[in-house]
């Protein structure tokens, strides 16, 4: 497979890419609903042309979750879009019973995947895919590059089901693959980079940090496969265990805590398969509530930084 | 039909209703809950059989109105209700509650039973339901209502506050809301911890009209149903139904034990003699069995 990377030479934000996609998705299906609790500046297009198909709620993300439950039971597709944790925490009940429980085509964009919001732990996100994966029906993607979200947006208005979108900040996001020469489809993962020796599995913004390890160990002859598991329910396990035979020592890196997210899913597979790697690593949030400081800046304090993700490798290979 | 005869058909229905509850509780062999069902009994027989448009033959209309029931343990008194019009069959409803694959379980789940509109038994989610379900009506200029039925006790939960002020904000005309106020929660009455009242004052402050009625009185009820404010309109209206849990059989009524329960034979006798007592003038005679 072949991909072109830009390796972080453009910046776009997330939240422009949704405005603009649910804007044009908006104007072409009015079946799309568009709904915010307070967390809606990227949204003024929508709203300006759709303003009847769209909602803030207020801070209110339980009432946003049943009201987008009630639009969906009535034929339409809503996307609410919000902050991860208050969606995924506070509104966590009625994700499950009123949407997932009756399977609705509810769509939730949440933004401060990770410990990347520089909101100290109460707006830090780092239980959310654990918690999105454990319900029955729900899909879980994770964006890693902005651009990908367009397709997904597109792709959502006809995937069955409701569906969880983790994004970092979602305002200055590199631009990893060369624009218009990917093709996200749901439920499959990227291989962002083949590698021989070793394989790095990540989702969301850590894809580029272990593109960044990846580059670096190359200077050292050390060849390191970069899986972009952008998808994590329902998660393409043809792909893992197909990797896992080829190369055998693997790292999984996630902002998120490092048990209950991409790196369980895919040991879960491997035991369930009786599938054994040489050597398997995971780097992500240890068990802390991890306070202040950049997304960048806690990597590094709590060892999951692009640092971290070189040593792992070398861990892994010594295996 | 005038409106008296009418009157006194509902009543009748709402006499059959609590005797086939009765019955159930007394049959099935675990907990009912058969408190709120026997307060909400007259207000689900008058929404089913008179203030709403639902049509058991063509569940899917467009142009029906909705009903979200809310307070989801209160399901057995609307799978009665609706059954008595036409939607379900009673018989498989007694033969197969509560039981392994039935349709018909504790708290209604549209998954396994269509013509319910939305799955419901956790308390405080169906009002935001109904604001999404009424939104999408105005939006596409559908003259429908949806009505949502709460108990009095889950509006401790802060969710229905949240849906009760966007549906002010909204101006939701086409979205009903009804309380079965019977003052009572599963272990407490409702002023005792928390304190509910002033009640009306609570929704009017919401943005909301208020009806207050009495939640047994057929001939108010019919009268607030009468007296909607068309769903064009803006402001959303709730019925605050007085009522007492338990309504019809003096043992039970306000007795916090009998939030749910089981009937033993001798119990099952002697309400169905209390209901006889209150409701029996209203004409329809059956062992509750027959529909």
């Amino acid at each position: 497979m072949g991909v072109t990377f830009n390796f972080g030479q453009f910046f776009l934000s997330g939240r422009t890419v949704i405005g603009d996609t649910l804007h044009e998705i908006g104007l072409k299906n009015d079946k799309l609903w568009v709904l915010t609790p307070d967390t809606g500046a990227a949204l003024k297009a929508f709203k300006r042309d759709c303003g009847d198909r769209f909602v803030d709620v207020g801070i209110a993300e339980q009432n946003v979750v049943g009201i987008a439950a009630g639009l969906a039971l009535e034929g339409n597709i809503p996307v609410i879009m919000g902050m991860i944790p208050f969606m995924t925490m506070r509104a966590c009940e009625q994700v499950r019973t009123d949407v997932c429980y009756q399977n609705l085509p509810v769509r939730i964009i949440g933004t401060g995947g990770g410990l990347t919001s520089e909101g100290g732990s109460t707006h830090n996100a780092m239980e959310d895919i654990a918690l999105m994966s454990s319900l029955v029906n729900m899909t879980v993607i994770s964006i890693g590059d902005p651009n990908m979200i367009r397709d997904i947006l597109w792709a959502s208005m006809e995937y069955p089901g409701p569906m969880f979108i983790r994004l970092a900040q979602g305002k200055k996001d590199r631009v990893i693959y060369e624009e218009g020469t990917m093709k996200y489809e749901i439920g499959k993962g990227i291989v962002a980079r083949e590698g021989k020796d070793a394989t790095i599995f990540a989702h969301g913004e850590m894809v580029f940090q272990a593109l960044e390890a990846a580059f670096r160990l190359e200077e050292e002859g050390i060849s390191v496969g970069v899986i972009d598991m952008f998808t994590i329910k329902p998660l393409d396990k043809e792909l893992v265990l197909r990797v896992v035979e080829e190369t055998g020592r693997i790292v999984v890196l996630e902002d998120h805590l490092m048990y209950g997210g991409l790196a369980t899913a895919i040991s879960d597979l491997l035991m369930d398969r009786a599938v054994y790697p040489k050597a398997f690593r995971r780097l992500g949030i240890p068990q802390v509530y991890a306070g202040f400081g950049t997304g960048e800046e806690l990597r590094k304090k709590y060892g999951y930084d692009t640092e971290a993700t070189v040593r792992a490798v070398r861990e892994v290979l010594e295996k | 039909m005038d409106k008296q005869q009418e009157i006194a058909r509902l009543e009748a229905l709402a006499y059959e209703l609590r005797k086939k509850l009765l019955h159930l509780c007394g049959t099935y062999g675990g907990p009912v809950h058969i408190g709120g069902d026997l307060s909400a009994a007259d207000l689900l027989i008058a929404l089913y059989h008179y203030g709403m448009n639902v049509d058991p033959n063509n569940i899917m209309n467009p142009a029906r109105d909705r009903f979200i029931l809310s307070k989801g343990h209160g399901a057995v008194c609307m799978y009665i209700a609706m059954a008595l019009r036409g939607f379900f069959d009673y018989d498989e409803i007694c033969a197969t509650y509560g039981k392994l694959d039935s349709a018909f379980g504790m708290h209604p789940c549209k998954v396994q039973l269509p013509g319910v509109e939305t799955s419901s038994g956790s308390l405080g989610h169906g009002l935001s339901i109904a604001v999404g379900m009424a939104l999408a009506a105005k939006q596409k200029g559908q003259k429908h209502r949806v009505f949502c039925f709460m108990g009095d006790g889950e509006t401790c939960e802060g969710s229905i506050w949240e849906a009760a002020m966007a549906a002010g904000s909204y101006k939701l005309g086409n979205l009903i809301g009804i309380v079965d106020r019977n003052r009572q929660l599963m272990t407490s009455y409702t002023e005792d911890f928390i304190h509910l009242e002033p009640y009306a004052d609570k929704w009017k402050a919401f943005g909301w009209n208020v009806i207050e009625l009495d939640g047994h009185n057929m001939a108010e009820i019919v009268a607030a149903l009468d007296s909607l404010p068309a769903p064009d309109s803006e402001q959303p209206t709730v019925l605050i139904a007085h009522t007492i849990k338990g309504k019809g059989v003096s043992f039970m009524e306000r007795d916090i034990g009998w939030h749910a329960g089981a009937l033993s034979e001798e119990d099952l006798e002697r309400a169905l003699k209390d209901l006889e007592a209150t409701y029996g003038k209203s004409g329809v005679e059956n062992n509750g069995r027959n529909l």
